[in-house]
């Protein structure tokens, strides 16, 4: 290889491409922008198959074929398939000559890129930067996270058993240039290239078919004694861009970081939106939790990476025949915390009755609240009210003995004592200004809902009377005189005779 | 021969088993005959206390509001809840202001079955945002009352709850039992159990 002409810092393609020599010389290095990235790829070479059925197990040989195929081969196959013999790529014909009892199923693309994008979430665990690259792949840039997970190493392999974790089967790499980190990654070499030049010295390792480049440019390569990315560097880049066009050259240059690719980001929704259908249908609501399960974790993994919290949750169970069952949880602060929206939910769902068997369900967030995070003290003198407490003990109780069973009092200006108060929101009574009685006689702790009449009274009267005489302006006007009265038991009674006397008496108040 | 006890009993290598119990953290109760004779001077704290009491309104609350208000004062900057669960009747606001209580801080919780209210309250002694938690319950299994017990306990919270006096035969775990009987100036107070503490009775207790 001999130098063809001088590096230059931002080289115009077109010229380039119509420069003498080798591919590989005549190029200016990256520019230093692209050094400084670090791009994750996963490859997922069973995609068809995992979005297609989550959870096969191995008891059956199962293998996925494109829709509209005319050569009708496997595009993925699971474990049990490939070890009667059947890879990816083998002729329909083939593969049930080698396994009978094949279990076949047409390629979703619409269930794949799915499953994509819900991945992209669960990468920006990692990283802002995440890339999908259809149809199997994705893409982070993760050289500002290194230090954050313990260096290349360790971030690949905390990514590797991620996806494991989730029962996928994937490819990890690491490399400077987003289409070097794809290439190993689609070759199956698990290494990561850290340094901004890595990407030459291993394009002897690649293979053509981590290109992806259509079948008959590959044939065209492999009749020229190409096998590698290293045999394909040394063609004369002219004569390489006439013959197969000028783009598949940009890509090269893309893969050895000698041209700048810009990634579009993916951009988490603003609302959380998902449905699953259920593998089996579910009579009764102790059946749905594997599918509450996982729509939490995917809700869960959602909002860690928006780093916000829900306000309110909407749960359709879908039927068949019948309209959805809608069942609504209301959060009194954001939360994000998967454990409790699951406590909650459990409590809801359990009294929600089916009409018949649910097929599929739907989570949709309400608006997401940044989460405000709060500091704890150093040395507590006692224990304060923690505000996330107090809102997980009110959804909890509010879930299963309904909104109106839990409230708080508030005290309110007026003579009257049944308007003296009123029912609020826990915590949200603030004492409204006004003229409050200066000084009263006291007043009982308990009150009753109603005025009670008292039959046959024949207690001890031992304070009183407190003339109460007002309202007149707005129609319910009151006119009583009221007594400390002591019963046989010595219960302690707030009671009254109406003005003028002889309606008999009415219990109000207990004094507790 | 006493002398030589008293000297006998000073020798370091004779160890007593009285009061080896450290006393419990406690929230004093208000009235000074009543704290004498409880164990560590007040209300045990992060525990179940259990009050029978023959008709509701004899004074139970009343006995109650010092050490609600103590609880209450404890964080001004942020108080922990009341919470008052299933009650013979509304707690009203305005007597609550009179006493020294925040009515802003008092939940109240009806729940409409015997079993959703030994659950709820199990639920807000253990969540530690209520001081303390007020409840009226008939019959209780053994085993019900050990639950609100240790969820007092992981909460750090006061379960008061009031039962008619038929229980008194029963077995509790409540670390302090009490059966209250009305008088004309106050209340007789027996108390039935005490944990690191006697059995003993108060008479005529005035109740203000």
């Amino acid at each position: 290889m001999s130098e063809g002409r001088p590096a230059t810092a931002t080289p115009a393609p077109a010229e380039l491409r119509r420069a003498p020599g080798p591919i590989a010389c005549g190029v200016a290095p990256a520019a230093d922008a692209a050094a400084r990235e670090l791009w994750l790829a996963a490859h997922f070479p069973r995609l068809p198959l995992e979005a297609l059925l989550p959870v096969t197990g191995d008891a059956r040989a199962v293998g996925i074929i494109e829709a509209n195929d005319p050569r009708r081969c496997l595009v993925a196959c699971n474990d049990r398939a490939a070890r009667q013999g059947i890879t990816a790529g083998m002729g329909l014909n083939a593969a049930l000559a080698l396994a009978p009892g094949l279990e076949l199923h047409e390629r979703r693309p619409a269930a794949e890129a799915a499953l994509l994008d819900r991945l992209a979430r669960w990468a920006l665990q990692f990283t802002p930067v995440v890339s999908i690259e259809p149809p199997q792949a994705l893409l982070a840039e993760v050289r500002g996270s290194l230090d954050l997970f313990g260096g290349a190493a360790a971030l690949c392999r905390r990514a590797q058993a991620g996806l494991r974790a989730g029962g996928l089967q994937a490819d990890v790499a690491l490399a400077p240039t987003p289409r070097g980190a794809l290439w190993l990654a689609r070759a199956g070499i698990g290494i990561a290239a850290v340094r901004a030049d890595a990407m030459p010295g291993l394009a002897a390792r690649l293979l053509l078919s981590c290109l992806e480049w259509p079948a008959d440019v590959i044939e065209t390569l492999t009749g020229l004694g190409i096998r590698n990315v290293a045999d394909l560097v040394r063609l004369p880049r002219d004569g390489f861009a006439r013959r197969f066009g000028p783009a598949l050259l940009d890509e090269l240059d893309e893969g050895l970081g000698r041209r700048r690719q810009p990634r579009r980001r993916h951009v988490v929704p603003e609302r959380f939106d998902e449905r699953l259908e259920l593998p089996v249908e579910a009579g009764s609501t102790a059946c749905l939790a594997p599918a509450t399960e996982q729509l939490l974790a995917r809700l869960g993994a959602f909002l860690r990476a928006r780093a916000s919290g829900l306000s309110e949750l909407r749960i359709d169970l879908l039927y068949r025949e019948h309209p959805p069952t809608r069942v609504r949880l209301g959060l009194t602060r954001p939360n994000g915390h998967e454990g409790h929206l699951r406590e909650l939910l459990r409590e809801r769902l359990a009294q929600s009755r089916l009409p018949a068997a649910v097929v599929a369900l739907r989570f949709r967030s309400g608006v997401l609240l940044p989460l405000s995070l709060r500091g704890a003290g150093l040395f507590e003198q006692g224990r304060a009210a923690d505000p996330e407490a107090t809102a997980r003990l009110l959804e909890r109780l509010r879930a299963r003995l309904g909104e109106g069973a839990v409230f708080g009092v508030c005290p309110v200006p007026e003579h009257r004592p049944e308007r003296a108060w009123r029912i609020a929101e826990p915590g949200g009574a603030t004492p409204v200004p006004g003229h409050w009685p200066a000084s009263r006689p006291a007043r009982p702790l308990w009150m009753l809902a109603e005025p009670q009449r008292l039959a046959g009274w024949d207690g001890v009267l031992v304070t009183g009377p407190e003339r109460i005489e007002t309202g007149w302006w707005d129609g319910h006007d009151v006119r009583r005189d009221y007594y400390v009265a002591l019963t046989q038991d010595r219960v302690r009674l707030w009671i009254f005779r109406e003005r003028p006397p002889g309606q008999g008496w009415f219990l109000h108040g207990v004094f507790g | 021969m006493s002398s030589a006890l008293e000297e006998l009993l000073h020798h370091p290598a004779l160890w007593r088993g009285g009061g080896f119990t450290d006393a419990p953290a406690t929230v004093p109760t208000g009235f000074r005959r009543l704290d004498e004779r409880l164990p560590g001077g007040g209300w045990p704290l992060s525990s179940l206390v259990e009050i029978l009491v023959p008709a509701a309104g004899i004074g139970e609350i009343r006995l109650l509001i010092p050490a609600l208000r103590a609880l209450s004062a404890a964080r001004p900057d942020e108080p922990r809840w009341i919470a008052w669960l299933g009650p013979p009747h509304l707690p009203y606001a305005p007597a609550l202001a009179d006493a020294g209580l925040d009515p802003s801080r008092t939940l109240v919780i009806r729940p409409r079955a015997g079993l959703d209210l030994l659950w709820a309250m199990e639920q807000a002694l253990r969540s530690g945002a209520c001081a303390a938690v007020l409840g009226w319950m008939g019959a209780a299994g053994d085993q019900a009352l050990r639950r609100l017990s240790l969820a007092a306990g992981e909460g750090q919270s006061i379960g008061f709850l009031f039962r008619p006096p038929c229980h008194r035969s029963e077995a509790s775990p409540a670390a302090l039992r009490l059966l209250l009987t009305a008088r004309d100036d106050g209340l007789d107070i027996e108390i039935l159990k005490s944990r690191g503490g006697a059995p003993s009775r108060i008479d005529s207790l005035p109740i203000h």
